[in-house]
């Protein structure tokens, strides 16, 4: 089954962090990355893995009578906002509990995990 | 430089849709892919199960909890993403206009993808 897995984490809190203290806490957490995406790949080689840019570089699109409307995002007005996707075929829903639980993100933010759908 | 396309629909929405108008509108998100695709701008895309079906993982001093259900209950949820390989956001916003949902009461927000040294995936 291919799941995805989204990461959701407090987005202005990092961006609050001093410029040099979110370096070092991200080179901290970057061998702990480095063994999920590992274990990912061995699971899928044909995973893919993206970190977004912040919520507040996204643009929300909307079609209205035919006219594209852009305006600034995030679109989702929540705490915790879409930082990251991860989707890998992964042998069942315990395995992906399992991987989401090894992510950095979920010790302060939230894993959410979905099987895809058909389109 | 890629560019995710991330698709927010009401599930309610769409129940509300006839079945010709649910099927114009799947044909309209086939149509973007192979369209994206053919013009070689397509790296990847996928539909989501509805949140009815999702699992919330959260770690909490050590300990993992996990939940049935999305992160947050909100009417209007992630249902798919296309990722979107496009020399500028005007580019990948004119492909994001073409997402059915977009037209459709929804959303579609076009977020860069995060580039850095540190970036390993």
């Amino acid at each position: 089954m291919k799941y995805a897995m989204l990461v959701y984490g407090d987005h202005t809190a990092w961006e609050a962090l001093p410029a040099e203290e979110a370096k070092r806490q991200r080179a901290e957490s970057m061998p702990r990355w480095n063994a999920i995406f590992q274990e990912i790949s061995e699971a899928d080689p044909g995973w893919l893995g993206r970190e977004l840019a912040g919520p507040s570089e996204g643009k929300v699109v909307r079609v209205v009578d035919g006219l594209t409307v852009v305006t600034d995002g995030p679109f989702a007005e929540t705490k915790e906002q879409l930082g990251g996707i991860f989707v890998a075929e992964l042998s069942d829903l315990d395995e992906a509990i399992r991987l989401a639980a090894l992510v950095p993100s979920a010790e302060h933010g939230t894993l959410e995990i979905r099987p895809l759908g058909t389109m | 430089m890629e560019f995710i396309a991330l698709v927010y629909d009401d599930p309610a929405g769409w129940e509300r849709m006839t079945e010709a108008e649910q099927a114009s509108a799947m044909e309209g998100y086939m149509a973007v892919s192979q369209e994206a695709a053919a013009a070689g701008v397509l790296v990847s895309g996928a539909g989501l199960a509805p949140t009815s079906a999702a699992t919330s993982v959260r770690v909490r001093s050590g300990e993992a909890l996990v939940t049935d259900g999305p992160y947050a209950e909100v009417k209007e949820s992630l249902g798919g993403y296309y990722l979107f390989s496009c020399e500028t956001m005007d580019e990948a916003i004119a492909w994001a206009a073409r997402i059915p949902s977009a037209a459709h009461g929804g959303a579609v927000e076009v977020r860069p993808v995060h580039v850095g040294e540190e970036t390993a995936a």
